[in-house]
């Protein structure tokens, strides 16, 4: 049996055996762990050996349904998001067995059981070959997701959360099903190898890219169909939070690809429609993000901002294939791929550092926190790294996704016709912006919560959580920094599965142009590396000389200087907001001291969404005070039931007839 | 390869702190005093290295690192910039994006040791830093797009040397207002009138030099020393851009270069003379206006076709 399959049957095994033993708490948890790990590790095999040898392999069960054969295929592209969903599950479930393990009350092998579902169903999902197979793993993927959410079911808002989570993953898959149909009476079938040997016209390429937009975008998060995002990611335990944040949103991003990849043709006015929404979601998650003062939540919006860098990728990709300029499209994929793997990378890290620092501190408040880098060392440098590379900074893995992006969109620059120009410039602009917000966002979280003194909570108990939690959040800490200083294998797996995508075998000399450039920037770095070390040893060597003191902070000449004095992060975050205030709906209320002897006073801001406020909560409310005048037919006699029945089976004859 | 990335960084370390002398004995000739000598920047920066450290009981290793990373930052970001008939060593192409990003890697640094201090003083002046470096970065970045699709290139030395003669010639407008927008993000990332006054010394207006109220001796050595070498590699790319000397024999490029950078630190020392600092909710204005510049040229270069 192949990698691939084993790796799947081991998962099943395992949810099969937890839904059995659902008594005894240690067993469960040994069961989880012992299916997780070689599920996952032969699944990262199987993922590996497709990226490497670059060819796809088919795994045909003869499982024959009346919407065509159900069949798993792994090609380089389901391949690259195969590796990511299973390095990411791996470590979210290692640390998730040490986060849990202290909680006594609750029945874990039914949650282990549900998180080897959704492992399983998104490894379906990248590996279905039929769009029937595919919106049933999608739908399992959606449930199994939900019930994940739903584990403090006793908080109102995570049930508030869940049952959005729930209505609008169902809106999406109901565009999905349409497009998937129009795409089958177009080519006769459900089989995604035979959809894509159909042309499609313009027009209904078109179509069935806004369907697509929307079906796989409420997954993605797309601007303004990101609401469910901020909701759904702080109400989850935080290692669902990292894999919903770091894999499950990416499935919309495959979803998309895999749409192109069977269209092939499209309009042009596609790929613009992709750049602006990759601009609009780029920036605006970071400037929602800069706004929250919830870690979690925060965190959530930039992955609205990382969803709109990917959708950059994609945009130029599918623009370079409008244009048949295929050496952009191909560093305009590989940007978006490598971007999905890091982003998955580092932000599962941020969600599983921020699950631990709640854990310990039982706050996500970044303004109530502070000073924390000195009691929880493991957290507070993992989540130092992931923020780092979150901001595309240089020696960390975000600057080689993102450098592959402007690459991209320069490159649309140089080869496109004036509007690609004028898009391009525009974006590589969002892209520059969307940095330099991002750190601004992250000095914050990581200055307000690891830095300083604690603002308002008595920190001295604070100690750091056990090994399984530190260990997981250690390996993808050590990829972030791997993908920085070792580029080449990625960036390699990443254009690998961007020439599935552009259908034409790349050539080891267009691979060396994309990559070499790459390796001289690592060059550099090793220098910046060695200046680092070579200044620092200066400094050293000197200070052994010279006398060293402790004191206190310098306040000004100010005499009793309290931890509350501190800078918050409303108040860091408070003159980017008012710059932008604008585009957001920034509200800064409360009563400010007057006079000469002032009373006490408070201040408080906050970004609301404009999408949920101003569209989606006015737009429910219609829906339902339309559902609520339909209630009247809705009577409760089963005679009214039986009559509505027979009515509608006249209308049948009738339409029949005529 | 390795003796010319060392010659440039040399070139840098030895030379940057003159340029502030320049602009100092500029600034002093202008209002009728003597002013400090020339060499006076070097003078402070030694005198700090002869110092010892205080340091806060609030602070991490990220207090003691951030100078030291800051500063190993834009040391490396002089090599992609070349100095007269001194080209950059270690050209790639996309090297643009890696230059503005370790300014982004050292000011990030430079944040953080600001917050790690737990002083309100130090977080205002961080949290006008990222506020401001935001929309300079964003400014930035439309002057190399300018640049890129003159000289269709992506190595910041061939984007400054390569055709900028017949660019000047073809697009003299584009370059003129990429230059003037250039230059205002050049006064903010360096802290210089009328975005911030390095000579301030009022806690609650100030941005740069609040942020490092707390460092002292070798690491307040490094931040002034980073902070010359920025002005300094800013200013080079600054003096490439304007004036297109790289047709001629290397002997005049040099001379002609380093003119340019002596014009450029006594320009700065007139700009500070005839201006005061702006009120800090200007800033933002200032640097939209050098956005608007930057669009404008961009325009130019989109209308009159590439």
């Amino acid at each position: 049996m192949s990698l691939f399959l084993s790796s799947l049957f081991i998962l099943c095994l395992g949810a099969f055996l937890l839904v059995l033993l659902t008594r005894s708490r240690a067993m469960s948890g040994l069961i989880f762990l012992g299916t997780l790990i070689p599920g996952c590790l032969l699944g990262a095999a199987a993922a590996l050996g497709v990226l490497i040898h670059r060819a796809p392999i088919d795994h045909r069960l003869n499982l024959r349904m009346p919407a065509g054969e159900f069949y798993l295929g792994v090609d380089p592209l389901s391949a690259f998001f195969l590796l990511t969903i299973t390095i990411l599950f791996l470590s979210a479930g290692v640390y998730g067995y040490g986060y849990l393990k202290s909680d006594k009350e609750r029945n874990l092998s039914v949650h282990y059981a549900l998180y080897h579902a959704a492992l399983i169903s998104l490894m379906l999902v990248v590996t279905a070959k039929n769009a029937v197979l595919f919106l049933v793993a999608w739908e399992l993927m959606a449930l199994s997701s939900y019930f994940l959410i739903m584990f403090h079911d006793e908080k109102k808002a995570v049930r508030e959360a869940g049952y959005l989570y729930l209505i609008v993953t169902h809106t999406g898959t109901f565009c999905l099903w349409v497009m998937f149909l129009l795409m089958a009476r177009q080519s006769g079938s459900m089989d995604f190898d035979q959809m894509a040997l159909a042309s499609f016209p313009l027009p209904l390429a078109g179509a069935l890219f806004i369907l697509g937009i929307i079906g796989f975008g409420v997954k993605a998060g797309f601007i303004p169909l990101h609401i469910w995002l901020p909701h759904a990611h702080p109400a989850a335990p935080s290692h669902i939070s990292a894999v919903l944040s770091g894999v499950m949103i990416k499935m919309g991003v495959y979803g998309l690809m895999r749409t192109i990849l069977i269209i092939k043709d499209f309009p042009e006015w596609c790929a613009v429609t992709l750049l602006l929404i990759g601009m609009i979601s780029g920036v605006g998650g970071v400037l929602y993000a800069l706004g929250q003062h919830e870690i979690k939540k925060l965190l959530a919006y930039h992955s609205v901002e990382n969803i709109g860098i990917i959708t950059l990728g994609l945009g130029t990709g599918l623009w370079g294939q409008i244009c048949h300029n295929e050496f952009a499209a191909l560093i305009g994929y590989a940007g978006a791929f490598l971007h999905v793997f890091n982003h998955a990378v580092f932000k599962g890290l941020l969600f599983l550092s921020a699950g631990s620092l709640i854990r310990s501190t039982r706050t996500g408040e970044i303004d109530r926190l502070g000073g924390l880098l000195k009691r929880l060392p493991w957290t507070g440098h993992l989540f130092l790294i992931g923020a780092l590379a979150i901001c595309g900074l240089p020696l960390f893995n975000g600057f080689v996704s993102e450098w592959l992006v402007y690459r991209a969109l320069f490159e649309g620059m140089f080869h496109f016709e004036l509007n690609g120009i004028a898009l391009s410039s525009l974006a590589v602009i969002s892209l520059a912006l969307i940095g330099g917000l991002a750190a601004a966002c992250f000095a914050k979280a990581f200055g307000a919560i690891f830095l300083g003194n604690s603002r308002s909570i008595d920190i001295t108990h604070v100690t750091e959580n056990s090994v399984l939690m530190c260990v997981p959040m250690a390996v993808l800490g050590g990829i972030c920094v791997w993908i920085g200083l070792f580029p080449a294998v990625m960036v390699s797996f990443a254009l690998g599965a961007a020439a599935t995508m552009t259908s034409s075998p790349i050539s080891s000399a267009t691979e060396g142009v994309i990559i070499a450039p790459l390796l001289t920037a690592v060059l550099v770095l090793s220098i910046l590396i060695g200046t680092i070390a070579i200044l620092t040893l200066l400094k050293r060597t000197a200070m052994k000389f010279l006398p060293v003191e402790k004191a206190q902070t310098w306040g000004c000449g100010y005499a009793m200087p309290t931890s509350r004095m501190q800078y918050t992060a409303a108040s860091f975050a408070q003159p980017l907001l008012q710059i932008f205030r604008n585009v957001l709906d920034y509200r800064v209320k409360g009563n400010r001291p007057k006079e000469y002897f002032p009373e006490e006073g408070e201040v408080s801001s906050r970004v609301t969404d404009a999408a949920e406020d101003f569209f989606f909560r006015p737009a429910f409310g219609f829906i339902k005070s339309l559902s609520a005048k339909l209630k009247v037919i809705q009577c409760g006699y089963t005679q009214w039931y039986l009559l509505y029945i027979l009515i509608f089976l006249l209308m049948l004859l009738v339409w029949k007839m005529v | 390869m390795g003796i010319r990335i060392l010659l440039h960084i040399m070139v840098v370390v030895i030379l940057s702190p003159l340029l502030l002398g320049i602009t100092g004995k500029t600034k002093a000739f202008l209002v009728g005093r003597w002013g400090p000598p020339l060499l006076q920047p070097y003078y402070d920066i030694g005198k700090l290295f002869r110092k010892g450290n205080v340091y806060s009981t609030t602070t991490t290793w990220i207090f003691q690192a951030a100078p030291v990373v800051s500063m190993a930052a834009v040391l490396v970001s002089a090599i992609f910039v070349p100095f007269g008939s001194l080209k950059a060593p270690l050209p790639f192409f996309g090297d643009i994006i890696l230059f503005a990003y370790l300014y982004g890697l050292a000011r990030f640094f430079m944040i953080i040791a600001a917050l790690d201090t737990g002083s309100s003083f130090e977080g205002m002046g961080a949290s006008r830093e990222a506020a401001f470096s935001c929309l300079a970065e964003v400014v930035l970045f439309l002057d190399f797009i300018i640049l890129a699709l003159l000289s269709k290139s992506l190595v910041l030395s061939e984007m400054v040397e390569g055709n900028i003669l017949s660019s000047w010639q073809l697009f003299g407008p584009a370059i003129l207002l990429a230059g003037v927008s250039y230059f205002l993000v050049l006064l903010a990332e360096n802290a210089r009138i009328p975005v911030d006054d390095p000579a301030t010394h009022l806690e609650l207006t100030m941005v740069h030099e609040v942020m490092v109220l707390d460092h002292s001796g070798w690491d307040l050595a490094y931040i002034l020393y980073g902070s010359a070498i920025k002005l300094f590699v800013l200013g080079a790319l600054f003096v490439n851009i304007l004036v297109p000397f790289h047709g001629l024999p290397p002997v005049m490029q040099t001379i002609v270069f380093w003119a340019g950078m002596i014009v450029l630190a006594v320009g700065l020392g007139i700009v500070e003379s005839c201006m005061a600092r702006l009120r800090l909710n200007q800033v933002p204005q200032l640097l939209i206006g050098a956005f608007v510049f930057a669009l404008v040229g961009l325009l130019v270069v989109l209308i009159k076709g590439v």
